[in-house]
């Protein structure tokens, strides 16, 4: 069963932002998202990865065609309902953010009760036990600010866990962590995707990490969509050359028979012998 | 202690604070009444004519509950402020409000509007037509589609702040030599016993607002994340924006009709506040309503009686407290993040 | 039976007192002020009036006045109710006044009203002309039950007026500028007490085409017109330099017939910008800046 669908979408920014996004535009974008699986999203920058999640997200709206999530347009869905199928890890933690990370937590069950003022005993319940599959409940009283890069995405993903969604979408997840929480974080996302039966929609540029954790990839070029379907066959030589401009090398990887992409380094050797710059 | 709790215990403490106060500025005064004669006046037992009945009921009670309810607005607006610019140095007078508002009452004096007219129409009235002025002009320059942009209304707000203190300063120096001295008066910002009926109308507006941003306090901690964050959460940012902007402009509006332009109150007052209770607008707005008013009675009290029987102006008193406070509050706490 | 006849008499003395009619007086400013009976706990917020109620000898009536009122010394002895912008309410309240002077050119409107919420009763004045001096004393007079006083003192200002007009009535009359502020440079218009006063101490200003009482003006325009007599004056008190009228600068303008014949006076001319007995006094000083060949 599809939790999410994308049929047809078509969006360009309006004018004022438009110099920010150098004219980009949207077009004839359709794929599916099944329920239970990891979906990776990938592509070059400026290819739409963000925008994809800002039309899910309803931060902005599509001009054409239609954004689903289970099987309703998400411009039927009050904000708080989305919220409440679909949380967000973001690529930055936000600053300057002067909460610690409890409370950064609990905003996370915001959308199960907008109305209220206080959070409920339940709230509490729930927010500590997203603390504690992250790791980060002995750091609850901690302002964010003061925790370590890694600390803090693993708070922003408690953040997102205490939301309860049907969806988990990770923005760039690795982008700012060293080596050992990169590999923390692949293994948090398949442990969640495997426990408690949580999509997850990751958007990354580290081919990497989608290759291993993804169980389908979108490969998006300037707006379009450019293949869909398996890493296997996402990640072929010709189509990434073909998106990417440049040359890279395509290897599988022993141990999980999954690809590995490298970029095609120009030798260092041959260009110095060469009296080449 | 959960935040509900906290907030009853820190409301206790304020209120209990408040009453004290309120009850020593009524007992102080430059007409030397005794203690006995204001409680007297207060019991209702001293007669309707009698000095301590007028002193104690007519002038220093109204100014009393004007200055609690002023200091309440606009510490109320400086907190509100603040959460929707996420920026801890934005005050109420950042929005241009104050300016307008003004501007509106000094165009009415200048063009010395008969005693009779003045009185028919009141200053007030003069006060939020410049107001809306200023606060349309704002918000007109910053909207785009979606609602508010936060960068633009701060820069907008600086400008028509400019550009109505500008106007003003043109007035001032066409107004005739004999106004001069009640305009500048005017414009330190001054707490006087206010009539009822206008009391109860200052009240009914600043409590509107008060209650417009006490709703958005959660809200306005989710802010924080950012906008988008906030949005794929399921605040809906664009309406959150503009019902803060407008309490605040209500609350700033207000409060310069009726007492003229009082500044650094929305400054100093969420900055104590956070300092003991952290950055939780659901802690901050409602404490920030009766801290405001503590802060601004102590400080008109000692403005009335410091060099009685001369009357300081309240704004002069708050500017003087509030920036050597805030070089302090820039060298300890910001220093660690500069 | 005599204790009804009692009662009886009371009841009527309190009807006598109720309906015993009310004094209703028009104020300068065309208002009306209805009193109880003549006023004796008086409040004065204008340092003209505080001025003239000593003159006319009426002082014990007077029960406050602002930190502006300073002659004659006298007056120290009588409590201040603070400034004419901001004097305090409860000090006045306090000293329990049955009439309260105020003036609209001077003392805020805010205030005004303020004692009008009070229903304390206020009695607005101003003076711009000499005439309107002389109504203000006999005004004064009449509230404070001293009108016995008044034709010996608006007659004896009179006469010294008079005695100025005749003196410089045979010379011709200078063009003058009198510099009330010199930065920004105020002068008086035509509104203004000044530029009569100018004109009876034999002089033209040359100001008096500006309809407002005390107009800002450009040195330009003052330097045009070619004034044949500079008049500034100086605010400074004894230790204070503020308010310093500052000849030295004035000294540049050559072209200025004034200049060149050495005619700029620079002196403490509040005298004149108060209206009350004085007025002569400041008068007789003016006229010998503009006509000294009139007192030799």
């Amino acid at each position: 069963m599809n939790l999410v669908e994308f049929d047809g979408v078509a969006f360009a920014y309006p004018l004022p932002e438009r110099r920010r996004s150098g004219g980009f535009s949207m077009a004839g974008v359709s794929f599916a998202i099944a329920e239970g699986e990891v979906f990776g999203v990938i592509g070059p920058n400026s290819a739409g990865k963000t925008t994809l999640l800002r039309l899910l997200t309803r931060v902005v709206a599509v001009d054409r065609g239609a954004v689903r999530v289970d099987g309703r347009p998400v411009g039927r869905l009050a904000h708080a309902e989305l919220a409440r199928q679909i949380a967000v890890v973001p690529q930055d933690t936000p600053r300057p953010f002067p909460f610690s990370v409890e409370q950064l937590v609990l905003m996370g069950r915001y959308p199960h009760a907008p109305g209220r003022f206080f959070e409920s005993e339940a709230d509490r319940v729930q927010a500590d036990a997203a603390m504690e599959a992250t790791g980060v409940r002995h750091l609850a009283a901690l302002p964010l600010e003061q925790l370590s890069g890694g600390e803090r995405q693993r708070a922003m993903l408690a953040r997102a866990l205490a939301q309860q969604p049907r969806l988990l979408v990770l923005d760039e997840p690795t982008s700012h962590l060293d080596l050992r929480y990169q590999a923390e974080t692949a293994a948090l996302l398949q442990q969640v995707n495997a426990e408690r039966g949580m999509t997850v929609l990751l958007v990354s540029h580290d081919l990497g990490l989608a290759a291993e954790v993804c169980d389908r990839l979108l490969l998006l070029d300037g707006g379009r969509v450019a293949r869909v379907g398996p890493p296997a066959e996402v990640l072929q030589r010709e189509i990434l050359e073909a998106v990417f401009g440049c040359a890279v090398v395509v290897d599988v990887n022993p141990k999980s028979g999954r690809p590995v992409v490298q970029v095609a380094w120009p030798a260092a050797r041959e260009r110095r012998q060469s009296g080449r710059p | 202690m959960s935040a509900g709790r906290r907030l009853a215990l820190a409301l206790g403490v304020l209120s209990l604070a408040l009453l004290v106060v309120g009850a020593l500025s009524l007992f102080v005064g430059s007409a030397g009444l005794s203690p006995a004669a204001v409680a007297r006046a207060l019991a209702g037992r001293a007669g309707a004519e009698s000095v301590e009945s007028v002193v104690t009921l007519q002038l220093r009670l109204p100014r009393v509950a004007a200055a609690a309810l002023a200091g309440g607005a606009l510490a109320v607006a400086g907190v509100a402020f603040q959460g929707l610019t996420r920026n801890p140095l934005a005050e109420p007078a950042v929005l241009g409000v104050s300016s307008g508002a003004a501007f509106g009452v000094v165009l009415a004096q200048i063009f010395g509007l008969g005693l009779s007219v003045l009185q028919a129409l009141g200053v007030a009235v003069f006060a939020f037509a410049g107001a809306l002025l200023a606060a349309g002009a704002v918000y007109l320059i910053a909207r785009v589609p979606g609602g508010l942009s936060i960068q633009t209304l701060l820069l907008a707000g600086v400008i028509v702040g400019i550009f109505f203190t500008s106007a003003i300063t043109v007035l001032i120096s066409i107004v005739d030599f004999n106004r001069l001295g009640g305009v500048v008066h005017w414009l330190l910002g001054n707490l006087a016993p206010i009539p009822p009926a206008s009391l109860a109308l200052f009240a009914l507006l600043a409590l509107v607002g008060f209650w417009l941003i006490l709703r958005s306090a959660r809200e306005l901690n989710l802010l924080a994340l950012g906008e988008e964050a906030a949005v794929q959460l399921g605040v809906n940012a664009a309406r959150l924006k503009q019902r803060v902007f407008v309490a605040a402009a209500l609350l700033t509006g207000t409060v310069v009709a009726f007492t003229g332009p009082i500044g650094f109150v929305g400054l100093v007052v969420p900055h104590m506040l956070r300092g003991v209770l952290g950055q939780d607008n659901r802690l901050l707005v409602p404490t920030a309503l009766v801290a405001g008013g503590i802060f601004l009675l102590a400080a008109d009290t000692l403005a009335r009686n410091v060099v009685a029987p001369a009357e300081l102006s309240v704004g002069v008193i708050t500017s003087f407290c509030g920036a050597p406070f805030f070089v302090y509050l820039l060298r300890t706490r910001y220093r660690a993040s500069l | 039976m005599s204790v009804r006849i009692l009662v009886l008499a009371v009841a009527c003395v309190v009807l006598a007192a109720s309906t015993a009619p009310a004094l209703t007086l028009r104020d300068m400013l065309g208002r009306d002020v209805i009193l109880p009976a003549p006023p004796v706990r008086i409040v004065s917020l204008v340092p003209s009036v505080t001025e003239i109620v000593f003159s006319l000898g009426a002082q014990e009536r007077l029960v406050g006045r602002t930190d502006f009122c300073d002659y004659p010394a006298a007056v120290k002895g009588k409590p201040s109710v603070g400034g004419m912008v901001n004097p305090s309410l409860e000090t006045l309240v306090a000293l329990r006044p049955d009439l309260v002077v105020a003036t609209n050119e001077g003392n805020r409107e805010e205030t005004i009203q303020q004692l009008e919420r009070l229903r304390i009763p206020t009695y607005l004045v101003h003076a711009n002309r000499i005439a309107e001096t002389v109504d203000l004393i006999e005004r004064v007079g009449a509230l404070t039950g001293r009108q016995a006083e008044v034709p010996r003192l608006t007659g004896e200002m009179l006469r010294r007026i008079e005695a100025i007009r005749r003196a410089v009535a045979p010379f011709p009359r200078p063009r003058v500028l009198y510099v009330l502020w010199p930065d920004p440079l105020i002068v008086p218009g035509r509104a203004s007490m000044l530029t009569e006063l100018i004109d009876v101490a034999g002089g033209t200003s040359i100001t008096a085409g500006d309809g407002d009482a005390y107009p800002r003006f450009s040195l330009e325009a003052a330097v045009a017109r070619a004034p044949e007599v500079i008049i500034l004056a100086d605010h400074s008190t004894g230790t204070s330099t503020a308010g310093r009228s500052s000849p030295e600068k004035w000294q540049q303008l050559a072209s200025v017939p004034a200049i060149r014949a050495g005619r700029l006076h620079s002196a403490d001319l509040s005298l004149l910008h108060r209206y009350g007995p004085r007025v002569p006094a400041g008068l007789e000083m003016l006229a010998r800046m503009i006509h000294p060949e009139a007192f030799r």
